[in-house]
């Protein structure tokens, strides 16, 4: 009986080892561990073996299906894995095909450029404030120390209406608005749109400004300084330089343009900076104290200072946009690289 | 304003290189904006002198010169036909670069070298008014007295450089050499030299040939000189040569030299045949209204009493300041002539220039402002240069007749008050040497500084002008060399904010911009007959016209942004651009009446346009903006005019208030503007929902029994809406309903003519026990009762 066990073990582990798939493997299952099964044979045959030696034997036969089913089992747990295996290999896909749902659209880069801005202002603690775009003379040009007549006014080609009323030429009409209403200390921004009677290659006819305007006592034209590099270095990054020209606006004294180091080639000199290492982007200045005056505020107590930007041509400048014409043409293939 | 450098030489002693001082000069606040070398296409041109002429023994037309260019004698092959032994001629030699493109080198020209080139006036880059023969075609002839062998910018006077200068509208009276002259000498430290002024005149006066009646304030100072035997002819050399320089044509002696003292000293002046002033006598005064005069530009104008006139006693003789009058211009037999240097007001200068549309150089001038002595040093250093050239005989003593001198202006301030404008520590005395510099004379007394400010300065009137003068000269680096205050020192924290209006359109914009949607930007204006290309007829049709629009499809402001959005749509279509999805964000405008007394209402409006996308998708995107917002609301159908009637709906909260309109354009729009006829177009008003609460949530605990599904489809007429059904259900499931979804609509012949099938997922589930099968099936029957009974639907 011993040696027939040790037999039937050896046997089946030599055959186990020919299968080759799963259906010789259930057969192998049958053959050896079924109820029909050459091991379930020799139980029945216990019969016939001295009471004495059955224990041993029925030990013997445990041992020999415990190890058969372990080789089993090993066996077809990698028949498993190898189909498995297979399986994952079959299911591949070309993971390079496009995605499915709807593409995601873009904003216009002006709009990219305010919400840069506008969020740099407002984290450094400035409240934005806008108005209307159809104006009254007085808040775009009176209110600002230009009056009717005068020859400041030859600096902006203006959109009219009536005599009195016309199309803001800068959004610095919000902060004379703003002066009226709000006493110090103010730290306003007021973003929107504008609009100038010039349409040229350089020149929108409607373009976008965002103006600030800090007055509080004990400013200066070296907090303006400072106030301005921290923001651009913001916008343009850590290496940023600006730096101040002496200009002209009727509603700052000192009156300065603002000068930054070009982002393209980091004040070294190229093509957009026509090798100046500059590109001028902003006026600025301190507030002219006849425009305090002018809205009520003590000049004598208090003192302002006020920056503008052109942001369009600073979303160009940003973005390498180099025709102004596109961002008023609204060209899908201009506006899907903004994606 | 254009300048030559020698020029500014005339009244500066310095000899710094051209584009230093120009940067010199853009740091203070004169920007220059170009620098223009009179010479760049002169170098290697020399003066020559013919001394052989030959024919070319191979060709016809060619002959061989000797040029005697001073050092030695040249070769030149030539085919010009104007030349002849002795004459002066320019000679280009091998390295020259002409002002046509031409470049020279070392040539043979049918077998013999030739070493060079004779050149015309054009080559040179001059013509007749500069130099009599220059525009000939031919080669230019020069003068008998030109020096063999120099240079020819240097015989010409163009070796010179021209400044082209911006001039800011507060400083006028650096429009003239001068004025930039006292700012050289402020940048580099050199002293300034006042021109010439001197003059010799008859004993006879000039106030028994002429009488003056100054009866307007708009001038402030009417000065006259009178001068007899008035030579008109070509001027000297000098004056053409700067005049052609700065970009003024040279005509005569008078018109030359009011010109070069305007472009010298600031100061325009007008001359008038002194035998067509009737009665001797000139008044200046108002303009009677409706009162005409002809001018020199060949119109009539008619004046009214806002305009300013240089009359007679019968007669207006000019537009004051602006143009002068065809009755009493210089001809070639003028004897005697009146010259006149006078102050106008600039307000009343610039408000006649516009009205009549006429802009002149004298007016362009007097527009910035002229300052009380110009009118004196003007007529002065004009009287100078009528002298030295000999160009007729000055009467003697000017008439002046004036509403008295200005008073001298003093400024008090104080270094401390001028370094805590800046923010800067500059020293007292710097401040001292930089006013003083600019001609403002200040004194240090007790801390303060007293400045007499001088009368052509009209800009500085505080502190806070001196301090742009100081800074500017003393540079703007001093922020970046730690010689200014530490930033922010004292100042209050203020909190930043966004504000509520932005924050609604950044979270629209955001929402559609992950809807797959562009984001475009339009003018906000639109031709007049927008509002009927959109079939609009309600007050959007009244729109604000603007009185001086770039051109008539730029007139109005918009009322709506669908022409825009349509217009956009429309460029992306004709040029083949598939699948177009765009948005705007923009403002349209609204007139309480017509025309505008008052400021109008402005609207933030939302639009959205787009083709080749479905109705459903297109509805989907727009509702994923609005759920940005707290609105809850119901589609009705739209009576927008530009939108389909049947393929379009407004979005209504329960009172009826409309926040958008959307759907499929009109027919007939989509034809107005060329779009496909699938264009849709929708319109969101964004104040209105700036006007809704906060969007919160109330939120619900997760169902804890599991929630049954059954689908039911549905046998309904056409005209029963999805809304109707859904609304329909969910009532009948009463307190079980958990959801419903439409998955499926199928139509088909054997569903009947105006049947659809409609087909939904309904979702049950209670919140205290998992359902049985039969209470979902008695609920699904509930349903389907109510549907039969409300709406006629049968099972399919």
């Amino acid at each position: 009986m011993e040696s027939k066990l040790k037999d039937i073990l050896n046997r089946a582990l030599s055959e186990l080892k020919q299968v080759e798939n799963m259906q010789e493997l259930n057969e192998f299952k049958v053959k050896y561990l079924g109820k029909q099964g050459e091991l379930t044979g020799i139980l029945r045959g216990m019969r016939e073996v001295p009471a004495e030696d059955r224990p041993k034997i029925g030990a013997l036969v445990n041992e020999v299906r415990e190890k058969l089913e372990a080789a089993f089992s090993e066996r077809e747990q990698a028949f498993n894995k190898a189909e498995l295996e297979k399986e994952l290999q079959r299911s591949a896909i070309d993971i390079t095909e496009p995605g499915k749902g709807h593409e995601k659209g873009a904003l216009h880069p002006t709009t990219r450029m305010f919400n840069k801005l506008i969020d740099i202002c407002v984290a450094m603690g400035f409240e934005v404030v806008e108005g209307p775009e159809i104006e009254t003379d007085y808040y775009n040009f009176e209110g600002l120390n230009i009056p009717k007549n005068h020859p400041s006014r030859d600096m902006q080609d203006t959109f009219f209406i009536t005599e009195n009323i016309l199309l803001r030429s800068q959004t610095s009409s919000v902060q004379v608005r703003s002066m009226e209403k709000l006493s110090p200390p103010i730290k306003i921004i007021s973003p929107g749109r504008v609009y100038r009677n010039d349409s040229d290659g350089t020149h929108s006819p409607v373009f976008h400004q965002l103006e600030g305007l800090v007055i509080d006592e004990n400013v200066s034209m070296a907090d303006l300084k400072a106030m301005l590099t921290s923001m651009m270095k913001k916008v343009f990054g850590q290496s940023t330089k600006i730096r101040f020209r002496p200009s002209f606006f009727p509603f700052t004294e000192p009156s300065v343009e603002v000068d930054v180091s070009c982002p393209t080639c980091h004040g070294k000199g190229c093509k957009v900076c026509k090798g100046t290492g500059f590109l001028e982007l902003l006026g600025a200045g301190v507030v002219n104290p006849k425009v305090l005056e002018m809205s009520g505020i003590d000049s004598k107590k208090y003192r302002g200072f006020a920056f503008g930007f052109g942001v369009d041509r600073f979303a160009m400048v940003y973005d390498g946009i180099t025709d102004l014409r596109n961002m008023f043409k609204n060209d899908i293939r201009f506006l899907k690289q903004m994606k | 304003m254009k300048v030559t450098y020698k020029w500014i030489k005339d009244f500066v002693d310095i000899d710094l290189p051209a584009e230093e001082l120009a940067q010199k000069l853009t740091n203070a606040g004169m920007e220059v904006e170009e620098i223009i070398n009179l010479n760049e296409h002169l170098h290697h041109v020399v003066v020559g002198k013919i001394t052989k002429i030959e024919k070319h023994p191979d060709a016809d037309k060619l002959q061989v010169c000797q040029v005697d260019i001073g050092e030695k004698t040249v070769q030149i092959i030539t085919a010009a036909t104007n030349i002849f032994v002795g004459a002066l001629v320019p000679v280009s030699l091998p390295g020259a670069h002409l002002a046509n493109g031409i470049k020279i080198e070392k040539s043979k020209l049918r077998g013999l070298p030739s070493e060079g080139m004779f050149c015309s006036g054009e080559e040179l880059g001059i013509d007749d008014n500069f130099m009599p023969g220059a525009s000939v075609n031919g080669i230019l002839i020069l003068p008998n007295d030109f020096k063999i062998g120099q240079s020819i910018d240097v015989a010409l006077g163009l070796d010179d450089v021209v400044f082209d200068v911006g001039i800011t509208p507060n400083r006028p009276d650096c429009m003239s050499v001068i004025g930039l002259a006292r700012e050289v000498c402020a940048v580099t430290g050199a002293t300034f030299k006042m021109p010439e002024m001197t003059h010799i005149e008859l004993a006879e006066k000039a106030s028994k040939q002429l009488e003056v009646e100054l009866l307007s304030k708009k001038c402030s100072r009417y000065m006259a000189a009178v001068i007899k035997n008035v030579k008109i002819h070509r001027s000297p050399m000098k004056i053409r040569q700067r005049l052609f320089a700065v970009g003024i044509k040279p005509i005569n002696t008078l018109v030359d030299l009011t010109n070069y003292v305007l472009v010298e000293m600031g100061q325009p002046m007008h001359a008038f045949d002194k035998k067509h002033i009737a009665g001797g006598k000139i008044i200046v005064r108002d303009a009677k209204k409706g009162e005409s005069i002809s001018v020199l530009n060949h119109n009539t104008y008619k004046l009214d009493e806002n305009d300013l006139v240089i009359a007679d006693q019968e007669k207006a003789t000019a537009i004051a300041g602006v143009i002068g009058g065809t009755n009493s211009c210089i001809e070639d037999d003028t004897q005697t002539v009146v010259i006149e240097s006078a102050v106008f007001d600039l307000k009343s200068i610039r408000l006649t220039s516009k009205k009549i549309g006429v802009r002149t150089d004298s007016s362009a001038r007097y527009s910035k402002g002229v300052y009380y002595a110009s009118a004196e040093q003007g007529l002065n250093r004009l009287l100078h240069l009528v002298t030295e050239y000999d160009l007729g005989d000055i009467y003697g003593g000017c008439i002046d007749k004036n509403f008295g001198a200005p008073k001298a202006r003093v400024v008090k301030s104080s270094a401390s008050e001028i370094n805590a404008i800046l923010g800067t520590k500059i020293a007292a005395e710097d401040m001292l040497r930089i006013l003083n510099s600019l001609g403002i004379t200040t004194k240090l007394e007790n801390g303060n500084l007293i400045s007499q400010v001088p009368d052509y300065r009209e800009d500085i009137e505080n502190s806070y002008d001196l301090a742009e003068e100081v800074i500017r000269i003393y540079g703007y680096d001093v922020y970046d060399k730690g010689e200014a205050d530490e930033p922010y020192s004292g100042w209050k924290v203020t909190e930043g904010r966004l504000g509520e209006r932005l924050e609604l359109e950044r979270s629209l914009k955001t929402a559609l911009k992950f809807a797959g949607f562009f984001e475009a930007m339009n003018y906000s204006f639109i031709p007049a007959d927008a509002p009927e290309k959109l079939l609009i007829s309600d007050n959007r049709r009244f729109m604000i016209k603007i009185a001086n629009p770039l051109g008539e499809e730029l007139s109005c402001m918009r009322t709506t942004l669908a022409h825009s959005m349509l217009a956009s749509l429309a460029y992306n279509y004709s040029v083949g651009n598939k699948s177009v999805k765009l948005f705007e964000s923009g403002k349209t405008f609204h007139a309480h009446a017509l025309p505008l007394t008052e400021l109008p209402q402005e609207c933030n409006k939302l639009s959205m346009g787009a083709y080749d996308m479905s109705f459903a998708e297109f509805k989907a995107c727009l509702e994923a903006a609005l759920s940005e917002t707290s609105l809850s609301y119901k589609l009705v159908r739209s009576k927008e005019p530009f939108l389909h009637p049947g393929i379009s709906a407004d979005v209504v909260d329960e009172n009826g208030e409309v926040y958008a309109s959307f759907g499929q354009v009109h027919p007939t729009v989509a034809k107005n503007y060329e779009v496909p006829k699938n264009t849709l177009y929708a319109e969101i008003d964004m104040d209105k929902l700036l006007a809704l609460p906060e969007k919160r949530f109330n939120i619900k605990p997760v169902p804890k029994f599991p929630i049954v599904e059954r689908d039911l489809a549905v046998v309904v007429k056409e005209q029963i809406s999805n809304e109707d059904l859904t609304i329909a259900i969910k009532s009948a499931c009463g307190k079980l309903f958990y959801d419903v979804k439409l998955f499926d609509i199928y139509r088909s012949a054997s569903l009947g003519e105006g049947m659809k099938s409609m087909a939904y997922n309904i979702r049950l589930s209670d919140e205290n026990k998992t359902l049985t099968d039969e209470e979902v099936t008695e609920v699904i029957a509930k349903v389907l009762k109510a549907l039969k009974f409300r709406y006629g639907a049968s099972l399919r």
